[in-house]
């Protein structure tokens, strides 16, 4: 379980990024996490595996803290940060090397290294391309490989900072379908993204502003609330949804919605 | 002002990256250029602008041949805007009224009602003159984005290029900015390239659509033709539809009827889903 307990961060005293926020997020969950340009998503998932350490309050992973120094090596094993571009994190020059690399650091037994990476790399569906040069790659690939990268050192959580922004729709949709997969094995994923339609595959979402939660709680709840309508820009779905008059759950597919109330009249 | 390239074909590194590309880039329209990554969109791009020194074919402005330099090389086309991607990485003045000074400056290389003509950019980019002071680095990602935007719209360009300008925006980030580009175009009469991945927001904003695929021009038409017609094209090139224009198939499909709305704008294509849905007589009691 990953704790946030009144956690407080800045770079300047003046200029507070994030302020008290406490959320708990269970083992297992998909939670997203979405705000403005500046609301302080990408200080969080700093904040998460201890690449930033808390002002004030505490950020706990299953009894480990970030603060003790000790705990840190720890919780950097079991925290996987993806970011917005992969390119970033790239070193080798083969997607076999990119992914056997992060293995090497954690002295990770050679027997026991090529499973992982293959394992990796299948959960991602880029095995066939274990020589191939990541900076050669398509955007969507890179982040694939990237993911594999992460996967292959058994994270217990994955965190995805805007990692679906720089990719073309089918990309996006390809990693979003990684995600779900992941998240069906049983690993906790955290996805901050500004795409409103990629929301709905969570379990919940928290909306962050001025560095405090405005909200937290299921996505057609965060779409009902009034008060929140200033900060939002609903999805396609949300809209037909309230275009349409439907007062039906919001499903992850508005197609099959739509057809099955058609159907029904 | 019109701008037109016949039969030009670009190679790099012995490989054609643009092949064959004939077409007129006309006064005052929004032309959105779509595809794949690697399509070619933005080689495309950086021809017009004139960065692309040598490749064969015609490229003219208001039918008279660019001008080149001794070498028969390409020059760059000062009266073209050109936004890359992620622009606010190029910001590096430490305050933003020294930023679109120094972007005049080297732009216009005059001196005349500096102060002026920097606010006016800023208030058409929806930038409060309180920031002129600011340092770039205390500024919002969105707001960073503007100020990269204003130092090029401040050479008043005839036609201005955007590649992909939304992306890491939030959402009403991203509206706004739009809005404001929209807003720009308009009034001045300019043209807009802007390339982007985001097909909702291609029919919402375009006169005009140039789908890209392998390296090839694949089509150029008005967006209410391509979204409306000839939807052929966007499965040709393996792109997505954009929402509304899904919706509005799927509810063709299900009534059996031809929808015709007025353009393929959302709100316009939603009005038309709207009276079919509720010509079904669907109740919505749960």
């Amino acid at each position: 379980m990953l704790v946030f307990d009144q956690v407080n961060y800045h770079y300047r005293r003046e200029h507070p990024i994030i302020q008290d926020v406490s959320f708990e997020v269970q083992e297992g969950e998909f939670v997203a996490i979405v705000g403005g340009n500046g609301s302080g998503k990408s200080t969080l998932a700093k904040l998460i595996n201890g690449l930033l350490l808390p002002r004030k309050g505490q950020v706990r992973l299953n009894q480990l803290n970030t603060l003790q120094h000790v705990d840190l090596k720890k919780i950097r094993e079991q925290v996987g940060l993806v970011f917005q571009n992969p390119e970033d994190q790239f070193i080798t020059t083969t997607v076999l090397d990119e992914v056997v690399f992060g293995l090497e650091n954690l002295r990770i037994p050679r027997e026991e290294m090529m499973p992982r990476v293959e394992g990796a790399l299948q959960a991602v569906r880029m095995e066939d391309y274990l020589d191939a040069m990541p900076h050669q790659l398509s955007g969507g690939e890179k982040q694939r490989v990237a993911i594999a990268a992460i996967l292959a050192m058994r994270p217990s959580i994955l965190v995805f900072d805007e990692a679906t922004s720089m990719l073309d729709p089918q990309e996006r949709k390809d990693i979003l379908e990684v995600m779900r997969t992941l998240h069906q094995s049983g690993l906790t994923i955290i996805h901050i993204t500004h795409h409103m339609d990629e929301i709905l595959s969570a379990d919940r979402v928290l909306l962050l502003s001025n560095g405090s939660i405005r909200f937290d709680g299921t996505p057609s709840a965060l779409f009902n609330s009034v008060s929140l309508t200033d900060q939002l820009v609903p999805p396609f779905a949300v809209r037909l949804h309230q275009t349409l008059g439907l007062d039906v759950p919001l499903g992850s597919d508005w197609k099959e919605t739509i057809t099955n109330l058609w159907s029904m009249h | 002002m019109v701008y037109a390239l016949k039969d030009v074909s670009v190679s790099m590194n012995g490989r054609e990256v643009l092949q064959s590309l004939s077409c007129t880039l006309q006064e005052g329209k929004w032309i959105s250029v779509i595809g794949h990554n690697g399509a070619g969109k933005s080689t495309f791009a950086k021809l017009i602008k004139g960065l692309i020194p040598s490749f064969s074919g015609e490229y003219t402005y208001n039918q008279q041949p660019l001008p080149r330099d001794s070498k028969g090389n390409m020059r760059v086309v000062p009266q073209i805007g050109y936004v890359f991607q992620n622009p606010e990485q190029q910001i590096f003045e430490t305050t933003v009224y020294k930023e679109l000074a120094f972007a005049q400056k080297i732009k216009k290389g005059h001196t005349g009602d500096t102060k002026a003509e920097i606010e006016s950019v800023m208030h058409q980019m929806g930038l409060s003159s309180d920031l002129l002071d600011a340092s770039p680095y205390q500024l919002s990602g969105g707001q960073k984005r503007r100020v990269a935007i204003a130092s090029v719209l401040i050479a008043d360009p005839e036609l201005l290029i955007l590649d992909e300008p939304t992306a890491g925006l939030d959402p009403l980030s991203r509206i706004a900015l739009l809005e404001e580009i929209r807003a720009w175009q308009r009034t001045k009469n300019r043209t807009v390239i802007f390339i982007s991945h985001q097909m909702e927001d291609v029919a919402e904003y375009s006169d005009e659509v140039m789908i890209f695929n392998r390296g090839r021009l694949l089509v150029q038409m008005s967006a209410n033709d391509l979204f409306l017609q000839h939807t052929a094209f966007m499965e040709q090139a393996g792109l997505p539809l954009p929402e509304p224009v899904q919706l509005l198939k799927l509810i063709e499909e299900l009534s059996g009827r031809i929808i015709e709305p007025v353009s393929c704008r959302e709100e316009d294509i939603m009005q038309q889903v709207r009276s079919v849905w509720q010509a079904r007589g669907i109740q919505h009691d749960g």
